[in-house]
């Protein structure tokens, strides 16, 4: 018998048109200008061009006494921020608990008028919670006044010690449905026989939740909180709305991405500075890239996957 | 199981009243929103007078055509582009293949608003600035990862047979991914769909760097800049947020079913 | 001329070896069974034939003609798939008439096609049905008639009766072997099921990790296996294998005995033992003997009885025991005593 050698290969253009468009889009519009960003960070401006400046903006940012008060300042209250919206979790999931409990009725009333507010801009619900929460307007006395709690009222949104809490859990309420619905998915894929088995071994009620669906839902629990964690400095669009560009009340709401926007555009006073914005963006990159590692290392590490 | 229903009845009241109170007021006379904001509108408190504000003075026409154009492009460069890319992840071995697609997938983890500045630039290089290409250009961009991590899970589940079945009776590989993978993945569109909608609609932060004159205004702009600038007439803030709550519900409500479907397809076959 | 021709096909999956040299001619108008364990490679060697997989080296010839670089649709080929790879959002009648379609075929003569093939497999009242609202068995149906449709020079099947309950599968494939009794075409059929091969095979091709062990008539793999792969694979139950000094008197290293040919012998057995275990189906009763050569498994026709524990002798005529060399080779029936 003759070997032949190896044929010619089969044309594989098709791939490459498949792959291009979205390689080509994302890396010229997200990658390159995120590298860009990166890069500019360690330059700084003289007249009109870029000039080699090392790593001294991390030093402004760091130290510099009217600066680093700021940053310091947006820091603590992001990570502040953070911890409030990471309330949403627990809250979802017990939610979708209840939600996947067999037999249910009204469940789908239920989970479509909790993913409601999910689907609102910040603007609709920052606007709309400064004026339920108005002292002028009388809603929420009102509403608090219906339960006894009527002395609890306060301007939460304009005291400098409550005001970026209550952004926190404005946040909370908008987003709760995700880890809801994600929750809800993952709960109702466990296989019936599982929960059978479980129910044949007396493992019931809310044993049967800890014991038996909790351990199997890790992997989903994991990466909501880290979708969370990066969503978290997108939570500009709210402070923005309801506090301004300053995260009023004298910058107790002011989080990174108010930070950025005023330090890259300038805000009244201040002037744009876009070197300083690309290293305050860069900063945000480097706390991103931590928490994802941490993550990714270990905690997905210690999640085992189960295959149903 | 009635304990289960007070706690959900209970969590359903606050999220969805304080939206309710909003259209409610948005209904009534600026003396009842004060004297009984509790009350539903009545003969004697109804009143359209802050719609006929906002829509006398705001050119919210214009700026719903704008958001309607970026929303509905950016979706389609995303499904578009995002299908294609999934499907040769998906379907074909070559080499640089799990490499391609850590790299399309970095953009889940990576919010492309810490590249604004690169991006700035970008757009002042290309003149693009204040028009809504670079919106939807930016939002193809930062909605692809999604969509690429989340159809490739879904095309790896269709059959091989189905698509070698295909090339038998003569499919193209184009043929092939436009007419038997597409359709099988319309759920799975669906569902990336409106995940990618509402933050594009929704968005405050390229709008307000990349596009912010006034005849490239979105809606979400234009809305938060009316609504700023008439803080103290409670008609026309309340009418102008409604305004902005009854499409998104609307649509919600249409698509709801499918949409919870969608999200749950992967677990309820 | 060959309906199909594999000339020293070799397949690697990056460093993995999963076919090796493997050569074939298969006859026009005859029904040829690849069968073989799990991941012995029988359907990676079907998709070379149909050209949805490159082989790494060797050619594909159908029809007489290189079949190499030429894409599936244009072998002249129709594929039945395990799965049966229905198009789910085109009725029946679309998912047969599709290939045609693509082809250009005039209108009249798809139709034509359609219907023949629809009589044929009974499918005339399906037809406006989507795959969903079928059955297994009618999906099948409708897996096979777009196979035929096309009238290829070739059919090829991958394991197509294994999502089938059991009774089903026997009715197909007497439909299988009737079809292709019809069309007189050339068939290559992959399974692991060895009754399917047995039963529908004018020639059988067995495969173990990635090269052919033997070709043949069934009755030929049967008496007359060319190793101990093929003789310990086909047949139920397994043939019974002794080594040690029973097989060097025969002059072998191994010898290979059918349990139908073991028989009970009271007087001068060539074994004894005792009964361990017995299984009784009725028309036939498996008897499994420890014996100072192994155990040995018996199959006695019709009910025998026999209780647990007996002591019972065994013999075999010399012309039913096989003898394997060192290597595991056949070396010829048995001549000696
Ligand atoms: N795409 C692939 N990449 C790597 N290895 C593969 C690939 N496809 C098949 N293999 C390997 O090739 C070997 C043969 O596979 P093949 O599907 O041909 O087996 P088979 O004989 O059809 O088995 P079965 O009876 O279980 O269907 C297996 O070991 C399999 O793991
Ligand atoms: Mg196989």
């Amino acid at each position: 018998m003759t070997r032949v050698p190896p044929r010619t290969r089969r044309n594989r253009t098709h791939i490459v048109v498949f792959l291009a468009p979205a390689v080509l889009i994302y890396t010229a519009v997200m990658i390159v200008p995120l590298f860009e960003t990166l890069r500019l960070s360690l330059f700084t401006t003289s007249g009109n061009h870029f000039v080699w400046n090392g790593v001294a903006n991390f030093g402004v940012l760091f130290f510099d006494e009217r600066q680093s008060l700021g940053f310091w300042n947006a820091l603590r209250n992001n990570v502040y921020f953070f911890v409030i919206q990471m309330l949403q979790n627990p809250i979802g999931i017990g939610l979708a608990a209840l939600l996947a409990l067999p037999r249910l009725r009204a469940g789908a009333f239920y989970r479509t008028a909790i993913f409601l507010p999910t689907l609102l801009s910040f603007v609709i619900v920052g606007f709309g919670w400064k004026l339920i929460l108005s002292p002028l307007w009388g809603v929420a006395p009102s509403l608090l006044g219906a339960v006894g709690l009527k002395g609890l009222f306060a301007p939460y949104l304009g005291r400098e010690s409550s005001a970026l809490t209550t952004l926190g859990f404005i946040s909370v309420w908008q987003y709760v449905g995700v880890p809801m619905m994600l929750a809800y998915a993952a709960l109702i894929s466990i296989p019936d026989e599982i929960i059978d088995a479980a129910e044949v071994d007396g493992v019931v009620g809310i044993a049967q939740f800890f014991r038996v669906k909790l351990p199997l839902i890790w992997p989903t629990i994991g990466m909501i909180s880290i979708l969370t964690f990066v969503g978290n400095f997108n939570a500009f669009d709210l402070v923005y709305v309801t506090q301004g560009a300053l995260g009023a009340p004298n910058y107790s709401t002011d989080i990174l991405g108010t930070l950025l926007y005023r330090t890259f555009f300038g805000y009244q006073l201040q002037l744009g500075d876009p070197n300083m914005g690309a290293t305050v963006a860069t900063m945000m990159f480097l706390i991103i890239l931590a928490g994802v590692c941490v993550y990714l290392f270990a905690v997905q590490r210690k999640i085992s996957r189960y295959q149903f | 199981m009635l304990a289960a229903h007070a706690v959900l009845i209970a969590y359903t009241a606050v999220a969805v009243l304080p939206v309710l109170f909003i259209v409610m007021n948005s209904f009534k006379s600026r003396r009842a929103i004060f004297l009984a904001p509790l009350a539903l509108p009545g003969p004697g408190s109804f009143d359209l007078v802050g719609y006929t504000t906002v829509l006398k003075t705001g050119a919210f026409g214009s700026y719903f055509a704008n958001s309607l154009i970026v929303t509905l492009a950016s979706l389609a460069g995303i499904i578009a582009f995002g299908s294609m890319a999934a499907f040769a992840l998906a379907e074909y071995r070559f080499r640089l293949n799990t490499l391609t697609a850590l790299y399309l997938m970095l953009g889940i983890m990576i919010p492309i608003r810490l590249g604004t500045v690169g991006i700035l630039e970008l757009m002042v290089a290309g003149h693009l600035v204040n028009t809504l290409v670079a919106l939807i250009l930016v939002y193809v961009a930062s909605g692809l990862p999604v969509a690429v991590f989340v159809l490739t899970e879904f095309m790896r589940t269709i059959s091989d047979d189905l698509k070698n079945a295909g090339r038998v009776d003569g499919l193209s590989e184009y043929e092939i991914y436009f007419w038997l993978v597409l359709p099988l993945v319309r759920p799975a569109i669906a569902t990336v769909a409106v995940f990618t909608m509402i933050p594009i609609w929704n968005d405050l932060w390229f709008p307000l760097i990349l596009a912010p004159g006034e005849a490239t205004k979105t809606i979400t702009l234009g809305a938060q800049q009316f609504i700023g600038q008439y803080v103290t007439d409670w008609n026309a803030v309340l009418a102008a947020l409604s305004l902005g709550i009854f499409p998104v519900v609307g649509l919600y409500l249409i698509f709801s079913k499918n949409l919870i479907r969608g999200i749950t397809s992967g677990a309820v076959k | 001329m060959n309906a199909l021709e594999l000339i020293g096909i070799t397949k690697r999956f990056g460093s993995t070896e999963v076919l090796t040299g493997i050569d074939l001619c298969v006859d026009e108008g005859d029904f040829v069974v690849f069968v073989g364990p799990s991941g012995c490679g029988k359907s990676t060697l079907l998709r070379i034939v149909a050209g949805l997989e490159e082989q790494t080296s060797g050619n594909v010839r159908i029809a007489g003609a290189s079949a190499d670089g030429v894409p599936p649709a244009k072998r002249g080929i129709g594929m039945v798939f395990q799965t049966y790879a229905l198009y789910p959002h085109l009725n029946v009648a679309d998912n047969m008439s599709l290939a045609l379609k693509r082809e250009g075929l005039p209108r009249a003569e798809i139709e034509r096609r359609l219907a023949a093939a629809a009589e044929m497999l009974e499918l005339g009242p399906l037809l406006k049905r989507k795959p969903a609202a079928l059955s297994g068995g009618q999906r099948q149906r409708v897996a096979i008639g777009r196979a035929i449709v096309r009238a290829p020079k070739l059919f090829l099947f991958d394991e197509p009766l294994s999502n089938l309950d059991a009774a089903l599968r026997v009715n197909t494939r007497i439909e299988i072997a009737n079809l292709h009794r019809a069309l007189g075409s050339t068939m290559v059929y992959v399974t692991h099921d060895q009754i399917e091969a047995m039963t529908l095979a004018d020639k059988i091709v067995v495969l173990n990790a990635g090269t052919i062990q033997q070709v043949g008539r069934p009755i030929d793999l049967y008496t007359m296996p060319a190793n101990l792969f093929v003789a310990g694979f086909i047949g139920s139950p397994k043939m019974n294998f002794i080594g040690g000094d029973d097989a060097l008197r025969a002059g072998a290293h191994t010898l290979g005995i059918r349990p139908e040919h073991l028989t009970l012998a009271a007087n001068a057995p060539r074994w004894s033992g005792t009964v361990r275990h017995a299984e009784h189906l009725g028309s036939d009763t498996f008897l499994y003997v420890r014996t100072s050569a192994g155990e040995l498994t018996v199959r006695v026709a019709g009910e025998a009885h026999v209780a647990i524990g007996q002591p019972i002798g065994l013999s075999a005529p010399d012309a039913l025991v096989h003898r394997f060399d060192d290597r595991g080779l056949r070396l010829g029936q048995s001549s000696a005593g």
